[in-house]
């Protein structure tokens, strides 16, 4: 069962899981906890399909989606961050709103219910196998990388996230670092949407992110909002999805299956708590 | 474009909303504005889930009030269309409240309210299609539909086309109801081809109906094993089904409604679902003093039937139009199906 295709599968899985967690890592280090992912994603997937249908070009559809989603994160960096509102109640407002605003939209502006699909709609074309997205979703945890540890700009966001007043007495605005971090989110966040509905498939239909996003803000947790290990997270969500598909081909129930992602968490929550206990328990 | 599988949906019954109906108490109030032009006119009023539009399951249902209302000596009927739980609930009780002769309701959506209101107005005949409430009333008749019978000709259809010798259904969940989308198109395909070997894969996942993505790639694992005829049989993850066929050049069968212009060239055929049937022949039980049953449609009574096998099968853009010699063997298949001569299991039977 470990083929080639098993591999590209995992692959095509890991895309959006792992853009939408770069985002979330990005806003982890600024202090915000973004579980708004879901909606974000959501609202990418509509203004893509709806973009690439009505310009006939799916690159106007990623830009556009990009857009949307990040205006619809200022929900969040308004509330969270000028208004001091919770930002878990605000996530999960946000995931609730997407789902009613596109289906509505697709509703309004398609004239169908479920989904929208048509021979017609343009979906993005692959550069050297992979979506161009793929690939700038592995370009941005290496750009994200460097940018934390390495830039100025990073050493700032990760202040303004681990000691603000600290931050702000060196005369870095917290409020500036949130916001950017919370609109980069989206901006990323959009772009996992667009990749969702015009690479991965092409249409729309109604809460297709189908909980990718939350899977996204369990790779933030499990990778420790590190680019590598938010990368390695969302590898290891992909690889188990399109390995539970080929389990179901050797004859494991669908049940058992399905639970192959959340196993693959404990499994990874165990090992890394238990490394992490051993090293604070060394330099105690 | 048709709205999700509805009957891909009929099995999340457990899970559909029931909201708390408040107005059992408000007696049914007489309506005279009926519009029924003849004095002992038959009224009939048909409650949809969703907009009727351009979907195509709901346009059949719509068809077939119309055509009982003309075979009854009814008025033009009334169509109340729903956009959400709420509107379906209002609408149900506005239906109730005109008090026609039957109000018919169509799809698991209602499976609640029309309990809560048959109960508060034991008069109204009420008659749910392609769905029935948990208890039995005396003024409650349900049209339900036996799909695998459909399904299994469609794998009769992949078994003769296939070349790899391969098929496979990628289903929603692994339950029995859902089943009858999976099992019997491996047992028509082994029908009439017994070297056909027959793969299932289901979607799963947080949300299985919705997943376009994950029934792609689950059609994708079939079809780079080899296989070359997959049954599509996961709601809106059908759209998903179809590209990867038409990806790597396999081939597709939908359900519910003709789903071959989402991708003509690929979609093989469908597993309809006449609603229009349920609908006339329900009224016409009701009327005729054989109200609170459940009756099932099956090939039998043309309540379930392939694009293939009805009229303007050329006009369809679904590829077994371009077969003839195989729709003649599925027509004899299908003739030996409605004379009891061949029977298909039920994965749904207790």
């Amino acid at each position: 069962m470990f083929d080639s295709d098993l591999v590209l599968s995992a692959l095509r899985a890991l895309t959006p899981i792992l853009l939408a967690a770069l985002g979330g890592a990005l806003c982890e280090r600024a202090g915000v906890f973004n579980i708004g992912l879901e909606g974000m994603m959501l609202m990418g997937c509509f203004t893509a399909v709806a973009t690439s249908w009505f310009t006939g070009s799916p690159w106007l559809g990623v830009l556009a989606a990009a857009l949307a989603a990040a205006a619809y994160s200022l929900i969040l960096a308004v509330g969270a961050v000028t208004l001091k509102g919770d930002a878990v109640v605000l996530g999960v407002a946000m995931n609730l709103l997407a789902v009613g605003l596109t289906s509505f939209l697709l509703r309004t502006v398609f004239g169908v219910q479920g989904t929208f699909d048509d021979p017609d709609l343009l979906g993005l074309t692959e550069i050297a196998g992979f979506s161009p997205l793929t690939w700038l979703s592995w370009a941005a945890v290496g750009v994200a990388a460097v940018l934390l540890s390495r830039h100025a700009w990073g050493l700032r966001l990760r202040g303004v996230g681990e000691a603000p007043d600290a931050a702000a007495t060196l005369g870095v605005s917290p409020t500036k670092y949130k916001y950017g971090a919370v609109l980069v989110s989206g901006v990323l966040c959009g772009l996992a949407g667009a990749q969702l509905a015009l690479g991965n498939v092409t249409l729309f239909s109604e809460n297709m992110t189908a909980g990718r996003g939350w899977i996204a803000v369990v790779a933030v947790m499990l990778g420790r909002a590190l680019p590598l290990g938010v990368l390695l997270a969302a590898l290891l969500f992909g690889l188990a999805e399109a390995a539970g598909f080929r389990l179901q081909g050797l004859g494991l129930p669908q049940q058992a299956t399905d639970a192959a992602p959340y196993v693959v968490t404990l499994i990874a929550l165990f090992l890394t708590t238990a490394r992490r206990r051993r090293t604070t328990g060394a330099s105690a | 474009m048709p709205r999700r599988s509805r009957s891909i949906q009929l099995a999340a019954l457990a899970a559909g909303a029931a909201l708390a109906m408040t107005g059992c108490n408000a007696a049914a109030k007489k309506d005279d504005s009926g519009g029924s032009a003849a004095k002992d006119a038959k009224a009939f009023t048909l409650v949809t889930p969703d907009p009727v539009g351009q979907n195509e399951f709901m346009k059949l249902a719509v068809s077939g009030v119309k055509a009982a209302a003309k075979a009854h000596g009814g008025g033009t009927p009334k169509v109340y269309q729903s956009s959400d739980t709420a509107s379906q609930q209002q609408n149900l009780k506005a239906a109730v409240d005109s008090a026609p002769d039957v109000v018919v309701t169509v799809g698991f959506e209602f499976a609640d309210a029309v309990a809560q209101q048959a109960e508060a107005h034991p008069k109204q005949q009420f008659l749910m299609v392609d769905a029935c409430t948990t208890k039995t009333y005396q003024n409650v008749s349900c049209g339900v539909f036996r799909e695998h019978e459909g399904v299994f000709l469609a794998g009769a259809e992949a078994g003769l086309l296939s070349k790899s010798g391969k098929v496979g259904a990628v289903d929603v969940l692994d339950t029995p109801q859902f089943r009858r989308y999976s099992d019997p198109f491996a047992a028509g395909a082994k029908h009439v081809a017994k070297k056909t070997s027959t793969a299932t894969r289901f979607v799963g996942g947080q949300s299985p109906f919705d997943d376009s993505a994950r029934a792609k790639e689950q059609a994708g694992s079939l079809i780079s094993k080899g296989t070359d005829h997959v049954m599509a049989a996961a709601a809106a993850g059908n759209y998903g089904v179809f590209e990867a066929a038409k990806a790597k050049g396999a081939f597709a069968y939908g359900v519910d409604v003709n789903q071959c212009p989402a991708a003509p060239g690929t979609v093989v055929d469908n597993v309809v679902k006449r609603t229009d049937v349920a609908v006339e022949k329900g009224i016409g039980h009701i009327l005729g003093g054989d109200a609170g049953k459940t009756v099932s449609y099956g090939l039998k009574e043309g309540g379930i039937t392939l694009t293939g096998l009805e009229d303007g099968v050329a006009s369809s853009k679904c590829v077994i139009a371009r077969h003839e010699d195989v729709l003649k063997k599925i027509g004899e298949l299908r003739d030996q199906i409605v004379a009891g001569k061949l029977k298909v299991d039920d994965p749904a039977a207790a």
